[in-house]
Parts: C-alpha cells; sequence; structure tokens
C-alpha cells in the first residue's frame, strides 16, 4: 500500500544505549558451545558484543534520557512538542500507554496527543508514518517518534540462538514540517498469517502470564526459554527478507522516480549481519552503500536499529548534507515497510549511553 | 546441476571434511539452525533458488538436499 | 489540541457483546460489604447486567466473529479494507500486534495498514481521529476500526470498586470518505502525571507478572486485589471527568459555532450512570439527551461503550436519519476527547452476541 508525505523532515535523532557492554567471547560458556562451535558462530554472524540493560531500566527509560538530551542540548522545546509516539513491543504496563507514562514525567501541558504502538522490526517505519499522518493537522508541528525496546528481557541469557544477537536500545526522532516539499514515498505490506515466524505465545490475554508460561525449558539443544519468550523461525524469516522484502524496495525506488544508483544509503533494519550481507548480494546493492554493523556492536534492538544505523555510520554526512536514503524495516508481524527520502541535514544525530543520575 | 559441486560447497558451509549423498544431515554434529540459514543462502546466492523452511525440514540426506535444489532449478 | 476533518463519515457500526451475563446481585456476595451497601452502589451507580467474556477469549476473537459477520451479510468486502485499526488495552500477545492476526485470520490482503493502538476510553474518538488522517491517503478509501477490550480478565472479583462495571465487547466501525464536504471538530488532550488513576501495575516490563504479583493483597478499602489487576481510583477519576469534561465539549461546541441544544446527542463514554447524570446536570443537558444506560445492560466496556450507545439506544434513529452528535471519551491516560459529527443514516448498526 502506498503513501506519499509532503513538507516534512526529520531533524534530529538521538540513540541511547545501556552502558553495560557484554562481549560474546566472555558469554558464550552460558550457551554449551565448545570454542570451536563458538568460533564458526562468531564468525558466520559477525558477532562482537551487544548492549544489556539492567533489570530495573525499561525502554522507556532509554527514550526518556533522550529527550532529555535533546532538552539540554536546545534542539528541542518542550512547549513545542504536539505528539508523543511510542512504539515498542516491551511497553512499561499493559496499561495505561507508556507515552503517557512518558508525558507525566516530562510535565508537558494537555494538548499533547499520545500514542502507543505496537510494532518491532518495521516500527521505526510504523513511527515515521504515523507522524507524517499527525502533521497534516495544523495544529501539529512537531512529532516525538520514540522507538525502543528491552528485548534482553524476553530471551533467556543461555539460548544460544537469540541471546548473542540481542539488543537493547532505546531512540528520540524529532519529526516536523518544513516549507520544501521534500515527498517522503512509502510502501506497507502485513502478512498476518506468517504470525508464528516471530511471537511471543505467553504473557498477554490468549496465554496470560502463569507459573506454567514462566517456566524455563530447553526446547533444543542449547535453546532455553519460557513461554513469555520470542519463538523464532529462523528459515521462514529468512525466507522472508529474501523473498518478499527486496521486491519492495525495489517498487519503492520505482515509485519515488529514483534507481538504484541515485539512493546513496540503505538503511536496512538489522536482524543479523549474515541476514543483511543475503540481502544486499540479492540486490547488487555495493556493501558500502549497505551498513550492517549495528548487531556486531550493540545487538540486534528491534525498531531501534534504523536510527542507531545512522546515528552510527552516518552522523557526519547527515549533520552537514542532504541525502537521497531507502529506509526499509521488516519482521515481525510479518509486517515490511519501506521508504525512500530526503534526509538531513539533521540538527542532531547522535548516539549515546544511558546514564543514571 | 554439478552434485560433487554442491556436495563440495555443502562441506565448506558446514565446515566439515566431506559431504557423502547417503549422510544424514541430522546426524551431522554442526547441523543447526545456522547450518540451515547457510544452506538458504547458498541455495539462493548459487542456485538461485529459494528453499522454503518446511521442505529444509523434510529433508534426510544430503542427495535429498541436491535433488529438491536441483528440482527447483527446473 | 484541535482537529478538524473534512469529507469524512461512519458508513457502519457493529457491536459484539459476549452472550455470558453476569449479575451484580449474584456477584456481590463475594465482596467484603454487607448486601444493604452493596444494593445500595448497584441503585447509585446503576449496575445491574454485564457481559463478560468466557476464560481464553480475546479481542481478536471478537473482531474475527464481527468481522465475519459483516462478510456473510455483504455489509463488507474482504478485499475493501485498505486499513485496520485496533484500539485495545488487552492484546493477544506482546508480539505480534493483533490487528496482524486478525488480518492473518480473516485471509485479508497484503496491500494494507495494520495497526495496534494503545488507548483506554478515549479510544473510539482517538481511533475515528486515525481513520480520518489516513484516509487523506489517496490509496486509502476504506477503513476498519475496531475497539475491544477484555478487561474482565484482568479485574479482581473481590475488588467492589471495579468489578461489577467491567464489561468485555468490540466494535467494528467502519469509515471512509463522504461525498459532501461536511466538517468534523475535535479535541483531544492527554495529562500522564495522573497516569496512575487507572493502571495494571504488573504485567508490562516495570513489573513482569510473578507468583508475587498473583497475590491478593488487601489494600485498605476493604477491597481485595493483587498487583496483577486492574486498578481504578474511582474519586480521582470521577473528580477528573467532572472537572475537565465539561468545558473540553463547550469549547468545542464553541470552536464550531454550533450551540449546545443544536446538538441531538451527546453519546459519552459510559463509567457508570452516576457520572454521566452528574455530567448532564452540570453541562445542563436534559438526561434524555445524554443516555446512561449502556452500563447497567452491557457494562463498561472502555472505548467501546461509545459505539455500544449507537447500537443500543439510537438503533433505528441512526439507520433513518441524520443526527448532529457529539461524542466524548475519558478516562484512562489520562485522556479526554470530544467530536462534534452529523452521524447516520448508517448502512448498519446492531449489537450482535459472540458466544
Amino acid at each position: 500500500m502506498k503513501c506519499t508525505f509532503k513538507n516534512k523532515r526529520i531533524s534530529s535523532i538521538i540513540t541511547v544505549v545501556p552502558s553495560q557492554e557484554y562481549r560474546f567471547d566472555d558469554e558464550y560458556h552460558y550457551f554449551k558451545m565448545n570454542e570451536a562451535q563458538a568460533k564458526r558462530f562468531k564468525k558466520t554472524m559477525s558477532l562482537d558484543r551487544h548492549r544489556i540493560a539492567p533489570p530495573e531500566v525499561c525502554a522507556s527509560d532509554l527514550c526518556l534520557f533522550g529527550v532529555q538530551r535533546l532538552l539540554d542540548a536546545g534542539v528541542l522545546k518542550k512547549e513545542d512538542i504536539d505528539a508523543i509516539l511510542f512504539i515498542s513491543q516491551t511497553p512499561d504496563y499493559i496499561l495505561p500507554a507508556t507515552s503517557n507514562v512518558i508525558h507525566g514525567k516530562l510535565g508537558l501541558d494537555h494538548d499533547v496527543i499520545c500514542l502507543d504502538m505496537n510494532q518491532g522490526c518495521a516500527g521505526y517505519l510504523t513511527g515515521l508514518q504515523q507522524a507524517c499522518l499527525l502533521l497534516e493537522i495544523p495544529s501539529v508541528s512537531k512529532v516525538l517518534l520514540l522507538t525502543g525496546d528491552t528485548s534482553s528481557k524476553l530471551v533467556d541469557k543461555r539460548n544460544r540462538i537469540s541471546y548473542p544477537i540481542t539488543g537493547d536500545a532505546g531512540a528520540a526522532t524529532v519529526i516536523e514540517r518544513c516549507p520544501e516539499e521534500r515527498t517522503i514515498y512509502m510502501d506497507v505490506k502485513n502478512d498476518g498469517s506468517r504470525y508464528k515466524a516471530l511471537l511471543i505465545p505467553g504473557g498477554g490475554f490468549r496465554m496470560p502470564s502463569s507459573a506454567k508460561t514462566l517456566e524455563l525449558r530447553e526446547v533444543e539443544e542449547g535453546v532455553i526459554k519460557c513461554l513469555e519468550h520470542a519463538d523464532m523461525d529462523g528459515a521462514a524469516i529468512f525466507n522472508f527478507t529474501m523473498d518478499d522484502v527486496p521486491p519492495q524496495i525495489q517498487d519503492v525506488i520505482s515509485f519515488s522516480g529514483d534507481t538504484w544508483d541515485s539512493i546513496e544509503h540503505f538503511f536496512l533494519h538489522q536482524p543479523n549481519p549474515f541476514i543483511v550481507t543475503q540481502m544486499a548480494q540479492k540486490m547488487k546493492i555495493p556493501a558500502a552503500k549497505v551498513p550492517n554493523n549495528v548487531v556486531s556492536l550493540y545487538g540486534n534492538c528491534s525498531s531501534t536499529t534504523i536510527p542507531m544505523n545512522i546515528a552510527l555510520n552516518c552522523s557526519g554526512p547527515m549533520l552537514t548534507g542532504t541525502h537521497r536514503v531507502c529506509l526499509s524495516g521488516f519482521g515481525v508481524g510479518l509486517t515490511w515497510i519501506s521508504a525512500v527520502l530526503d534526509m538531513g541535514p539533521l540538527e542532531f544525530c547522535k548516539l549515546v549511553d544511558y546514564e543514571t543520575t | 546441476m554439478d552434485k560433487p559441486e554442491f556436495y563440495q560447497r555443502l562441506a565448506e558451509i558446514l565446515d566439515i571434511e566431506e559431504v557423502k549423498p547417503e549422510n544424514v544431515l541430522k546426524d551431522f554434529d554442526v547441523w543447526d539452525s545456522l547450518a540451515i540459514l547457510s544452506v538458504l543462502a547458498m541455495a539462493d546466492a548459487k542456485y538461485s533458488v529459494s528453499i522454503k523452511a518446511e521442505e529444509i525440514r523434510s529433508v534426510v540426506t544430503a542427495e535429498d538436499l541436491a535433488r529438491l535444489v536441483e528440482a527447483k532449478r527446473n | 489540541m484541535n482537529f478538524t476533518f473534512r469529507g469524512k463519515r461512519i458508513s457502519g457500526v457493529l457491536v459484539v457483546v459476549p452472550a455470558n451475563e453476569r449479575s451484580f446481585v449474584e456477584e456481590m456476595r463475594n465482596f467484603n460489604f454487607p448486601e444493604g451497601r452493596s444494593l445500595k452502589l448497584k441503585e447509585v451507580m446503576g449496575y445491574d447486567k454485564r457481559r463478560i467474556v468466557e476464560p481464553g477469549v480475546c479481542v481478536s476473537d471478537l473482531a474475527v466473529f464481527g468481522l465475519q459477520q459483516l462478510f456473510e451479510q455483504n455489509l463488507l468486502k474482504r478485499e475493501e479494507i485498505d486499513a485496520l485499526l485496533l484500539v485495545t488495552q488487552t492484546a493477544d500477545h506482546f508480539m505480534p500486534a493483533t490487528s496482524s492476526l486478525i488480518q492473518g485470520r480473516l485471509g485479508l490482503k497484503q496491500d494494507m495498514l495494520c495497526l495496534d493502538i494503545n488507548q483506554a476510553c478515549a479510544g473510539f474518538v482517538i481511533g475515528l481521529m486515525q481513520a480520518f488522517m489516513l484516509l487523506e491517503q489517496e490509496s486509502v478509501r476504506k477503513v476498519v476500526l475496531i475497539n475491544a477490550d477484555v478487561l474482565s480478565r484482568k479485574a479482581s472479583p473481590k475488588d467492589r470498586n471495579i468489578y461489577p462495571m467491567i464489561g468485555d465487547g468490540a466494535s467494528i466501525t467502519i469509515v471512509e470518505r463522504d461525498t459532501v464536504d461536511s466538517v468534523i471538530h475535535a479535541s483531544v488532550k492527554m495529562d500522564g502525571s495522573r497516569a496512575s488513576a487507572l493502571t495494571i501495575p504488573a504485567g508490562g516490563l516495570r513489573l513482569p507478572s510473578s507468583p508475587e504479583t498473583a497475590r491478593l493483597e488487601d489494600v485498605g478499602d476493604n477491597n481485595l486485589r493483587a498487583k496483577d489487576h486492574v486498578f481504578m481510583d474511582g474519586s480521582a477519576i470521577f473528580n477528573f471527568v467532572q472537572t475537565e469534561v465539561p468545558p473540553l465539549i463547550k469549547d468545542l461546541l464553541v470552536e464550531a459555532g454550533v450551540p449546545v441544544a443544536a446538538v441531538d446527542f451527546f453519546l459519552c463514554h459510559q463509567p457508570n450512570r452516576f457520572m454521566l447524570e452528574k455530567l448532564a446536570d452540570k453541562m445542563k443537558v436534559p438526561h434524555a439527551r445524554m443516555p446512561n444506560n449502556v452500563v447497567e445492560h452491557f457494562g463498561n466496556s472502555g472505548s467501546v461503550t461509545i459505539p455500544t450507545v449507537m447500537a443500543y439506544n439510537l438503533r433505528e434513529r441512526l439507520l433513518r436519519e441524520q443526527l448532529q452528535v457529539c461524542l466524548a471519551g475519558f478516562g484512562g491516560g489520562l485522556a479526554w476527547s470530544a467530536m462534534l459529527l452529523k452521524l447516520g443514516k448508517l448502512a448498519f448498526n446492531n449489537i450482535t452476541e459472540y458466544e
């Protein structure tokens, strides 16, 4: 489904990671892996380290910290915030919405619309779309898009498939109106019939939390999990990323009147470096245009991988010039959303460590 | 399809000396979810075929796998 | 914050209520209160019957049931659905979004939007606003707005503040473009500093569920509740509604240039009869123009109560004529919202039972 938005721009990005860093070399002994297996795994998946939040830190804390830094830097004023979007699959509460809680913590006035939206890997694009929809309303000039997840709380340390690639992070992005047209071209697709490929069975209302859903079991060699942890069908996800996402990216590039060459950067969601490399090769995009180091350094942080990718790899150029980029988020749902737009110059573009005061 | 080349490629991605057609894939120490992903990637990159998750789960020997890839090519 | 929309309309409403009915008089024996006092509460609040789901029933079940009925009755075609919005606070899973599950179960097309929005009692007005915003996109011609909750499953049977009041249900509202360029006015306000007035303390990531959080505690007012249960600060909510909602509606009507007398009906969220009578009095609106009987028949089903008022109190009228209505949704968040629009004639305006 195609969407276009005019006269909107991303003006600031901050991504926040826990300061606690853990290296694969120090952790693989949890995973029932011998050294040879660990070496092979580390090499194929290009793993190195990831950031894991301490137990008391939630995604909203990471996002709020980012917002504070933007306020401190003077690129955002509290009274200018017209909407708060919180996109996550690890909210503070079942109810109320976490965006409402954040609104309270920031002490904003009542004329702010707060929305929580449940989305994972495609979440940055969902948020961008939602911000643009809101910015069509005359009373909305500036939207604060918050993406964040503490996926580490949904996986056991001994789960050798999932834990090494998991990372926690939050991001705050400011999206606002601008006089230049800067059309954003977007395509959205959904296929809920394949929902089992990425699913948390328990903890919601289908299978409420109980002693049974919290019971940890070894479901296969080296994979210890409970029903409140994420189930992932790696092969089905791989098929999906190779079969469904490239045609959408091709489609949206044609839609925007671009070519593969006219796009300077492809900021793809980062499930793991292996998949991103395969996708880039399939689409015949030179590796230099497809930064692929987020998981190796910070882990797969769900909807925040895209802003992190930008802040980690492209902040210099983003602060100084305008660049034709393609953003693509794909995964849980299954949902896949790709967009082509001009990005930059941004007023702020950084990756920072979370600090408790 | 050049079968010896296929078995050679399979051995490479599994990081083992040799793969024979009659080898049962599940018997390899290294036959885990990572191995499966590597096979899917190899099939796509080298043979331009897309193997589905269910298909790979139903394959038993290396020869079954070779036949699957060959059938999809034609 | 004010919003204006043009050229959009609600074309049909279907409310799905569980067939399972409970009665206050039967259930009051569970509370630690003398019967006489409970009966007094019943009379004042307007509690009587409510509909709640059987164990294990989720919002996707109610939504799929309702949509299938619309498909079978030829009131909606699968391929026409360009966006599925689900406003809920009681999702099937943390991952994936429940709107994706509904899309999958019904075999809807891939070229569409699926969105889960977490909002409470203000969720019908907010959902409508979302639908109107989406309809500005050329590729979006028909939006299915689903409001649904199964909150009874998180209410403590020993908590008299909340248990007798909660109802479950789902509403399906079809929203599309209008040939007439009529104007819709809306207003939304939020105050997260009072978010804790309506919350479930455990179950999210701030305080994950555990055997500890399932333990019933005497919370001091003769009610027993666990951290896994929904908590509502009744007097804080009451004060909030009395203070914030009348000025919101008044300002909206002034903005739209429409006097109170010109509004045919005020279709408000239905927390209980007591609050609505007081609200009507404060706004000097005759009780007949602000229906308040949904709770006594169905219970308070959050953002579903407004469409329930439409289908229960105005069924025939909305099928036959066009009315000037003011919607008002208020509660958890805290959030309060109002919308002034012309409603009707609807293609359908029904209540159906889910077994």
